[in-house]
């Protein structure tokens, strides 16, 4: 008997009796047209837009920094990485409130330039960035960290700067790696809920105008404030499960794909 | 002239060597003798303590990409790029296009007679490939750590690459486990536990 494949199985059958149980009940008993509903679909396409585009962000923005501390050795800077997925996530859409506020100078200051971030995509993807850019730094510091240096640092010899030499060099030999992060934080960018419930409840903009993210739409059949109640949270909850399940487990194969 | 005095402390190992010369110089040790340390540092990819001058300049202040020491190991490549990409990559960035005469005359001589993607050919076309790339980009001086290690005739490829290094003012330093490769070499210096232990 083999106890660590056995122990290791039921840990994993605990992890996913909740996505069983709302897959069996969303699909059978509890079904419910609300939850397949076009206003539902259209939520889904726009958690999938928004985090689409905030790993498009986390690509551009991050990757410098997953390189730089793969890189460096800057202990302060990697521990801070990590902060906002350590912080209780309303705190984020708050945070993002206050900033962009027209009683704080911040806001004051981004009003002027037309930046609000108050029920807009702007203000959905940049907590979706908040939120998922450290799972993306966190994927790709390792990746970086077990590619051998030598080729960079041909290219520093040769002249190169460093950032010269992780886009010309590094990155056009990472795809597997880049791709495996990307879903791991879109997947991350899917899950979230407690940052964009305060800041994007829903977004004024075409074409996504009064629609709100899945899972505040979840939250809002879920709280009586649409028609379908809870048979219809736990149907949503459903088609949104097997959305995001295809993203997570294709970011998982390229994951060990990357690591053979 | 390539002149270094280096020292400097990994953990329990200690670096303390001195090293002048010109043309082609072979850094010959056993495998911790410090060879490896030595070149990582005179490339500028270790803080060390004393100097490094490469035809009378001080370059030890400078980052890597401003030295103009280009160090070579054997899996120094980019094995995105194409082989002609690839060996014009370093001049390209210089804003220089070497003369088409001279690119045919080092991939004659150093046995480059193969195109292709980077990635797909053997290790020792890879290492030939990069060191011709580092010898078209004009730099100062070139340190090649066990790059010239398991090449075809590898004796002949090494005078080759020192004879071109020298004919375009590039002063060669290549490091060897075996000390009879100091008879390819203008200058012989011997690692042992850190130290230059003889010269030549």
């Amino acid at each position: 008997m083999n106890w660590l494949r056995l122990i290791s199985i039921a840990s994993l059958l605990l992890l996913l009796v909740p996505i069983f149980v709302l897959l069996y009940y969303g699909l059978g008993p509890f079904r419910n047209a609300a939850g397949y509903s076009v206003e539902v679909f259209r939520s889904i396409a726009l958690t999938l837009f928004s985090s689409a585009l905030a790993v498009v962000v986390n690509f551009v923005l991050f990757t410098p920094l997953a390189y730089y501390l793969a890189r460096g050795n800057d202990r302060v800077t990697e521990s801070l990485v990590d902060i906002p997925i350590s912080v209780p996530h309303p705190i984020i859409g708050v945070a993002l409130l206050i900033l962009d506020s027209p009683v704080t100078p911040t806001g004051r200051f981004l009003l002027a330039l037309h930046i609000n971030f108050y029920n807009t995509m702007l203000g959905l993807v940049t907590a979706l960035v908040i939120m998922s850019a450290p799972i993306y730094v966190k994927s790709m510091q390792p990746y970086f960290e077990s590619k051998d240096p030598s080729p960079e640092e041909l290219a520093m010899g040769l002249g190169a700067s460093k950032m010269r030499t992780l886009f010309s060099i590094v990155l056009p030999d990472s795809l597997d790696g880049l791709t495996s992060a990307s879903l791991v934080s879109m997947s991350r960018a899917l899950s979230e809920f407690g940052s964009i419930s305060i800041i994007a409840f829903y977004v004024l903009q075409y074409p996504f105008y009064g629609v709100s993210p899945a899972s505040v739409t979840i939250y809002e059949f879920f709280s009586g404030n649409m028609a379908g109640g809870l048979n219809a949270a736990v149907t949503a909850s459903a088609a949104m499960i097997l959305v995001a399940i295809p993203i997570t487990l294709a970011g998982h194969f390229v994951r060990r794909r990357t690591s053979r | 002239m390539i002149e270094a005095s280096v020292r400097l402390r990994l953990g329990e190992f200690q670096l303390n060597a001195d090293l002048r010369g010109d043309g082609v110089i072979c850094l010959a040790g056993k495998n911790g003798s410090g060879k490896t340390t030595l070149m990582r540092a005179m490339a500028g990819f270790l803080p060390f303590e004393g100097f490094v001058r490469v035809g009378g300049a001080d370059v030890t202040s400078l980052p890597t990409e401003k030295r103009n020491l280009v160090l070579v190991t054997p899996s120094s490549c980019f094995p995105h790029l194409g082989v002609d990409s690839h060996l014009i990559w370093g001049a390209k960035l210089k804003g220089s296009r070497p003369p088409d005469g001279y690119l045919l005359k080092v991939k004659s001589e150093l046995g480059i007679d193969f195109g292709g993607k980077v990635s797909s050919l053997s290790r020792g076309m890879r290492q030939r490939v990069s060191l011709a790339t580092v010898l078209i980009s004009s730099p100062r001086a070139i340190l090649v750590d066990e790059a010239f290690l398991g090449l075809h005739e590898r004796e002949t490829f090494i005078s080759a690459y020192g004879a071109m290094a020298k004919a375009a003012g590039v002063d060669l330093v290549f490091s060897s486990q075996d000390e009879a490769d100091g008879a390819l070499a203008d200058h012989l210096f011997l690692m042992d536990s850190g130290m230059v232990t003889q010269t030549r």
